[in-house]
């Protein structure tokens, strides 16, 4: 599980690099609003990013309890792991 | 605003028509034509149509048909398609005004012709002039560039070259075919959110000088223009190969919300009037989250942007023309009563504001 979380920190700090222009370092305890600034559509773009890389479906009941770099590691590493959990969610 | 010997030099704005084209799509048969394009890769395409929704727009017009757009890959393809259709839109919307102003295009002294969807020498109010035969004095003001404030700053343009040319005539002519500009293999989400919301049309104002005798119609009492500094990237375009690449920041609501109230209060202030003074808003559509920003910060009675709202449902946001959409609309609907105060106001690309105090 951990080696999934760290793959998953990889594409995020890709994504944040690539697609929304932040240019610093990504850590597991930074927030993802505050710290790396994300807005709304950065949040969408990001969650599209992993939907995308990992195949899965977050949703807006996942965000909830989603603050930190960590926190969004942990749960697309659970989503990966049991994918069917999500298949009748629907996202943001 | 007075002149030297006392005159009111406030133009007139004397019609406002409004053009779309003859294509419609509604929401529902955009998402199902862009539906295999994002699965292309998208993995939850759920999510990309609830993003289509989110923007409250029932459906578009559009410059050609649907299936007309897929051939069209690089940026002559669909700038030569963009001439074609906003020529025509904008003879069709530039007669349709004259008509409505009793007006023919001899009485024309200077056009105003603003547009961000796309490039054109000569211009489009050339190839105008060569349709409605303008005279051949025409003085013509191609703007291009700034996107959705140029419906409200054109206005406000066009009324400053009045102040200075009391006895003329002037048209602003805005033309934007949003869907031309689409990158279709762009799958980002910003060209996905804007894919939902924009839609194509034209609108033509027809202004008159003070001095015109028998103008009539709301005066354009003053402008005031707004530059935020350092905000080049909250919206515009990368331009690309196959044409005009989106650039749509989520900070626009937040820039609304901001300043807006500041600006409008200080603009007001000027003349010696309140938000409380103001009977109508003419705001341009923007998206929800930039009327509602619109709502908040200005603490605008209840249905004050309705007609926004209506025309956002109804047509999308269709750039520059939006407010006037709305500001044609106000003309013609509202029971304005003489001395009533109006503000129009929009927002475009640099980034900046423009707002416009009008009078019944």
């Amino acid at each position: 599980m951990v080696e999934r979380e760290l793959e998953v920190i990889t594409e995020i700090h890709r994504i944040v690099t690539d697609e929304l222009e932040w240019k610093g370092a990504v850590e597991p305890a930074q927030d993802l609003v505050r710290d790396l600034q994300l807005d709304s559509l950065g949040l969408t773009v990001l969650a599209v990013g992993l939907e995308n890389r990992f195949r899965i479906r977050l949703s807006e009941e996942d965000a909830q309890g989603v603050r930190t770099v960590g926190d969004l590691a942990r749960l697309v590493a659970r989503r990966v792991a049991a994918p069917a959990d999500a298949v009748s969610e629907v996202g943001p | 605003m007075l002149s030297a010997s006392g005159q009111d030099r406030s133009p007139f704005i004397r019609a406002v028509g409004r053009a779309l084209p003859p294509h419609y799509a509604s929401q529902e048969q955009l998402i199902a034509a862009f539906r295999e394009l994002w699965a292309t890769r998208h993995f939850n395409l759920e999510r990309l149509e609830d993003l289509h929704r989110a923007v409250q727009v029932g459906g578009r017009h559009l410059a050609l048909p649907l299936e007309a757009y897929p051939p069209l890959v690089t940026f002559q393809q669909r700038n030569d398609a963009w001439i074609r259709a906003a020529t025509e839109l904008s003879e069709t919307v530039v007669r349709q005004s004259l008509d409505a102003a009793g007006l023919a295009p001899s009485d024309v002294d200077h056009v105003f012709f603003v547009t961000v969807t796309g490039i054109s020498t000569p211009s489009i109010d050339a190839r105008l002039a060569n349709r409605v035969r303008f005279r051949e004095d025409i003085k013509r003001t191609p703007l291009f560039g700034l996107g959705c404030v140029a419906g409200a700053a054109g206005v406000a343009r066009a009324a400053d070259y009045l102040r200075g040319f009391p006895t003329h005539t002037a048209l602003l002519v805005a033309v934007e075919l949003c869907s031309l500009t689409l990158q279709r293999e762009d799958l980002s989400i910003p060209n996905i959110i804007a894919s939902g919301l924009f839609g194509d049309g034209a609108a033509c104002a027809v202004l008159r000088g003070a001095e015109v005798p028998g103008a009539k119609g709301p005066r354009v009492v003053a402008s005031r223009a707004v530059f935020y500094p350092d905000t080049e990237r909250i919206m515009g375009w990368d331009v690309v190969d196959s044409g005009f690449k989106v650039v749509l920041s989520a900070k626009v609501p937040g820039l609304v919300k901001d300043h807006i109230r500041g600006n409008v209060d200080g603009f007001l202030a000027q003349h010696g009037l309140t938000r409380g003074d103001i009977r109508h808003w003419v705001a341009h559509t923007g998206g929800p989250k930039v009327l509602e920003a619109f709502e908040e910060a200005l603490e605008l009675p209840a249905a004050s942007l309705e007609r926004s709202w209506a025309s956002l449902r109804e047509v999308g946001n269709l750039s520059s023309a939006s407010v006037l959409f709305v500001l044609g609309e106000t003309l013609e609907q509202v029971d304005a009563r003489p001395g009533d105060w109006g503000v129009m106001m929009a927002m475009g690309p640099g980034f900046g504001a423009e707002m416009v105090l009008l009078r019944w």
